[in-house]
């Protein structure tokens, strides 16, 4: 099929960063230089060329957009300086806007002013919204449920969680919809009759354990820094960190809400340090701000050629998540004060806010990342076990 | 045969093994001994050798010998070696014989040794017979004309002319056309550097006006030449009203006539569709315009450009050009640059086969790049196509190898077609100046690299786009190399030709006119001699090719160096040893 050319393709993606792709003469060094190249997928190269020839759908519709970790030996090794790495990002930036319909994540991106605003604006809606409701700030212990009740706060949540939800299922249908075209996958194929789910499942376990969670490829393949750096400071175990850090808080806040639901312990309750849900929200919190601070700071100095580029998406992402993690402990401080301190309250309330703009802009923003990379690499690892063949012979 | 006691040195080369391999040396030296009038036979390691050609000399002065042969290679390598060893030693240059026992002996047939042995002693043979009948021979010297032609006013021909006055010549400039200044002088920004071309001819003008020893003849052509190198008369006419032909002397001329643009076909890349235009229409539409470039009132907002257009043409194509024109590609992408500088909306694809914009323009090519120029690759059996779709826009469907063969549909405002360079017309030009053509039907120099810009006719040089396409700069570099030439033959006064030219017996001549009509060259013409009419050769206008000797049924023509008793000689030598 003859596929359209948009002319305006380059230029639009080129608000989304990569301002040097145009010197890419297409030699396909970044190819050959990647460590995550396999023969189901080739990049950067060829993301490049559909950007600059105006294939806008082929772009849209490639897994490699997300299969690619952005450890930056690409830019090193480009001859024309073309940065292939930050062509990705921006591409991954592109694609996040396009899967969102609301064109809310396009604005986040390519209007960094109107973006900022608006995340703070939001912040101060939700704080508003949430102070319109509040009770007295009592002196003797901390009692910040009788400040912002806790049912608003959880309603106010599952509102938000409802919208989240819509939005990024909407995005990923979009996304999947497009990956499955473009690699010939039908629904037949993932789910018609036991073999094909049996290799689903393996591909899911693949994409969400081994990959999502277990950072395999990133912490094996993507080792550029290995040389040079103790493990505590690559990239990898910075972003696994943030990332289990978030899913442990993530995992505590729900337990701590079951065993409300249960009768065990009411929300709020004062609870010793080693208490198994409070320990998972404390470790989780400490590998959270850990991973964030170490980000933001790499970011900073820009030492790592990475994070040579950074874009407002990259800071409004960090800070919020940063925020989030340091306030939730300086809370847990002000709660063990002998008496309740004044800014105990109002540091509460900016944190649920904060909290509740970072799920509710999660579609919009780099955190979008976290739901469309697994999902390519589902079709990454549909793609290495087709139909017909074991993953024992596609080892052999 | 003749009353001269001949006494010749015969010198039998081994060519470092190359001869030696595959023939008995040996036997040859020792035949060569034997023949009548030799009184050094000798072998040599390398003939060509400073020592080999040291040892011949000092033979020629002890030996006093007055005849040379050389058993080595072919002539077309050292006959003007062995000519100079004869030169110092006091021999004359052509009492010199070479006999090729290389190419014609040893290397052709290297399976059989003694059969091999025995055709180089013939080959011996027949060169020492030859040089027995030789006879000493002086150069022929002819005072030559202080002056050149020019045909031709473009960027080459108006260099050419300023040159060629600045080392005292005088100068006839000859343009068809009503005004000086060929291509060069439409262009306006021109590659690399940007200039101007119209103001770089106008500036090659007022230096031209400047220079008396230059007179210009625009709307003139060149229709007649005759005499020879050195003293050419050539015949101008001028048009006009009343057009008149002008006689004047030259001494040497200089053809820089340029190039035409290829024309495409209709149909050939959608050419005659609205919108699809050459690249010289394109380079004269963006020349005569500022800002965003429009065409027929609409803003351009995409180009697409279908490179080799008439260039590079496989076989099957009727009269296909084979040849890359070699200064599209760069053209292009600097054309594609000064539109994209002045109109940063305007997107361009460039759909190539392979970008050929060698040293400097390469950075012209990433300039474009930059300024976002995207270029696809067709593979040379998948062109791209040029239609309107049924809604009346301009499509381009191509496959993009870079893309993984994928079939793209580009919508254009304007489609490009780099066009060529194609030879000239010039049929009369070509007859007046008998100028030999290459296969591309380029006028042809002798040798590409080392006598680039002269022509197998003396005194006749070719300059610029006349001799296949170039861009301005090295157009104008052959010009000032034909200027060179030109000085180097005319400066002197006078020149030096090889004397080995066909002489007619006046007295056995019966002018019956058969030579005329054989010789390639013009040069025998019918004269009343003493009472009669007699075929004269002009020495300056023969080439020694020997056409002529055969037709003449009185044998009344001999060519010297190789006349009738030295090539029958040869013969019967030939004959002598029967071939194995």
């Amino acid at each position: 099929m003859t596929a359209q050319v948009d002319t305006g393709l380059l230029s639009d993606l080129q608000r989304f960063g990569a301002a040097d792709v145009s010197a890419c003469f297409s030699c396909g060094t970044c190819t050959a230089t990647c460590p995550l190249v396999t023969d189901d997928a080739t990049f950067p190269r060829r993301m490049i060329r559909y950007a600059q020839v105006g294939l806008r759908d082929k772009l849209l519709s490639s897994k490699e957009l997300w299969t690619c970790y952005a450890c930056s030996e690409c830019s090193e090794t480009c001859p024309t300086q073309a940065e292939p790495s930050e062509f990705m990002a921006a591409a991954r930036r592109y694609a996040i806007a396009n899967y969102d319909r609301t064109g809310l994540a396009r604005t986040m991106y390519t209007r960094p002013f109107v973006g900022t605003f608006i995340a703070v604006a939001l912040a101060a809606f939700f704080a508003l919204f949430m102070y319109a409701g509040h009770g007295p700030q009592s002196v003797g212990s901390l009692n910040i449920f009788g400040f912002i009740p806790e049912e608003l706060i959880h309603n106010l949540g599952i509102g938000v969680m409802v919208l989240v939800f819509l939005a990024g299922l909407a995005g990923v249908a979009t996304m999947a919809h497009g990956l499955g075209r473009a690699g010939g996958i039908t629904w037949r194929s993932v789910a018609g009759g036991r073999p094909a789910l049996r290799r689903s499942l393996g591909a899911l376990w693949g994409a969400l354990a081994v990959e999502s969670l277990g950072q395999r490829r990133y912490r094996a393949d993507c080792d550029t820094d290995a040389a040079r750096l103790p493990w505590f400071r690559r990239r990898w175990f910075l972003h696994a960190g943030t990332m289990w850090g978030f899913l442990g808080l993530l995992a505590a806040t729900i337990l701590d809400y079951g065993l409300a639901v249960v009768g065990i312990k009411a929300t709020g309750t004062p609870v010793p340090i080693w208490y198994p849900v409070r320990l998972l929200g404390t470790v989780s919190g400490l590998l959270l701000v850990y991973g964030a601070s170490m980000l933001i700071l790499q970011r900073f100095r820009a030492a790592e050629r990475s994070v040579r580029h950074s874009t407002a998406a990259d800071w409004t992402f960090l800070a919020l998540v940063w925020i989030t993690g340091v306030t939730g402990f300086a809370i847990e401080i002000a709660l063990y004060l002998p008496s309740a301190p004044a800014w105990g309250y109002w540091l509460f309330l900016f944190h649920v806010a904060v909290a509740m703009e970072l799920v509710l802009l999660a579609p919009f923003m780099k955190f979008a990342h976290a739901v469309y990379r697994p999902v390519a690499l589902f079709f990454l690892a549909l793609a290495q076990v087709r139909p017909g063949e074991s993953s024992g012979a596609a080892d052999a | 045969m003749t009353g001269r006691e001949r006494r010749i040195g015969v010198y039998v080369c081994h060519c470092g093994g190359n001869i030696s391999d595959h023939v008995d040396i040996d036997q040859v030296v020792a035949a060569a001994q034997a023949e009548t009038g030799v009184v050094v036979a000798r072998q040599m390691m390398f003939a060509c050798s400073d020592s080999g050609q040291g040892d011949m000399e000092r033979d020629i002065k002890e030996q006093h010998l007055d005849g040379l042969v050389v058993a080595s290679c072919s002539p077309k390598l050292h006959v003007v070696t062995f000519r100079g060893v004869a030169k110092r030693a006091g021999l004359n240059p052509y009492e010199y014989t070479q006999v090729n026992v290389r190419e014609q002996a040893s290397w052709i047939h290297s399976d059989d040794e003694q059969s091999t042995t025995d055709k180089a002693i013939s080959l011996v043979k027949a060169g020492i017979a030859r040089t027995r009948l030789s006879e000493p021979l002086e150069p022929l010297v002819v005072e030559t004309t202080q002056k050149t032609l020019v045909v031709g006013g473009g960027v080459a021909g108006l260099r050419a002319a300023i040159g060629l006055a600045d080392i005292g010549l005088g100068v006839f400039l000859v343009e068809r056309a009503a005004e000086l200044g060929g291509w060069v002088g439409r262009f306006d920004e021109m590659y690399p550097t940007g200039k101007n071309g119209r103001a770089l001819i106008a500036s090659l003008i007022t230096e031209v006006r400047r220079r008396p020893a230059i007179s210009v003849f625009t709307g003139a052509e060149l229709v007649s030449k005759s005499g020879s190198f050195g003293n050419y008369r050539v015949g101008i006419r001028i048009g006009g009203s009343t057009p008149e032909t002008l006689s004047v002397e030259v001494g040497s001329i200089i053809v820089a006539t340029g190039f035409e643009t290829y024309q495409p076909e209709v149909g050939e890349f959608g050419y005659g569709i609205e919108g699809v235009v050459t690249l010289p229409e394109f380079k004269e539409a963006i020349d005569h315009s500022s800002g965003p470039l429009m065409y027929h009132g609409t803003p351009v907002r995409n180009v697409v450009y279908v490179y080799c257009v008439g260039s590079r043409q496989s076989a099957d194509t009727p009269a296909a050009n084979a040849y890359c024109s070699r200064y599209c590609c760069a053209a292009t992408v600097a054309a594609s640059v000064q539109l994209a500088s002045r109109d940063a909306q305007v997107h361009q694809y460039h759909l190539y086969r392979d970008m050929r914009t060698y040293g400097k323009f390469e950075l012209m090519y990433t300039e474009s790049r930059k300024l976002g120029s995207v270029y696809l690759k067709f593979a040379d059996d998948a062109p791209p196509a040029v239609a309107r779709d049924d809604s009346g826009r301009l499509v381009v469907t191509v496959r993009d190898l870079l893309t993984g063969g994928e079939e793209l549909a580009i919508a254009a405002d304007l489609v490009v077609l780099v066009t060529g360079m194609i030879p000239r017309k010039n049929e009369e030009l070509v007859s007046v100046l008998k100028l030999p053509l290459g296969t591309d039907g380029f006028f042809n120099e002798i040798h590409p690299k080392l006598r680039p810009v002269e022509t197998v006719v003396d005194g006749v040089y070719i300059a610029g786009t006349c001799q296949g396409p170039r861009n301005s700069s090295e157009s104008v570099a052959s010009g000032l190399a034909a200027v060179t030439q030109s000085a180097v033959i005319l400066k002197k006064g006078f020149a030096e030709l090889d004397p080995l030219v066909a002489v007619v017996d006046a007295d056995a001549c019966t002018a019956c006119g058969l030579c005329l009509d054989a010789c390639p060259y013009g040069a025998i013409e019918m004269t009343l001699g003493e009472g009669k009419s007699v075929a004269i050769i002009s020495e300056t206008g023969c080439k020694g090719c020997g056409g002529c000797v055969p037709v003449c049924p009185d044998n009344a023509i001999d060519l010297r160096g190789y006349t009738d008793a030295q090539i029958s000689a040869m013969i019967d030598s030939l004959l002598e040893v029967p071939v194995a």
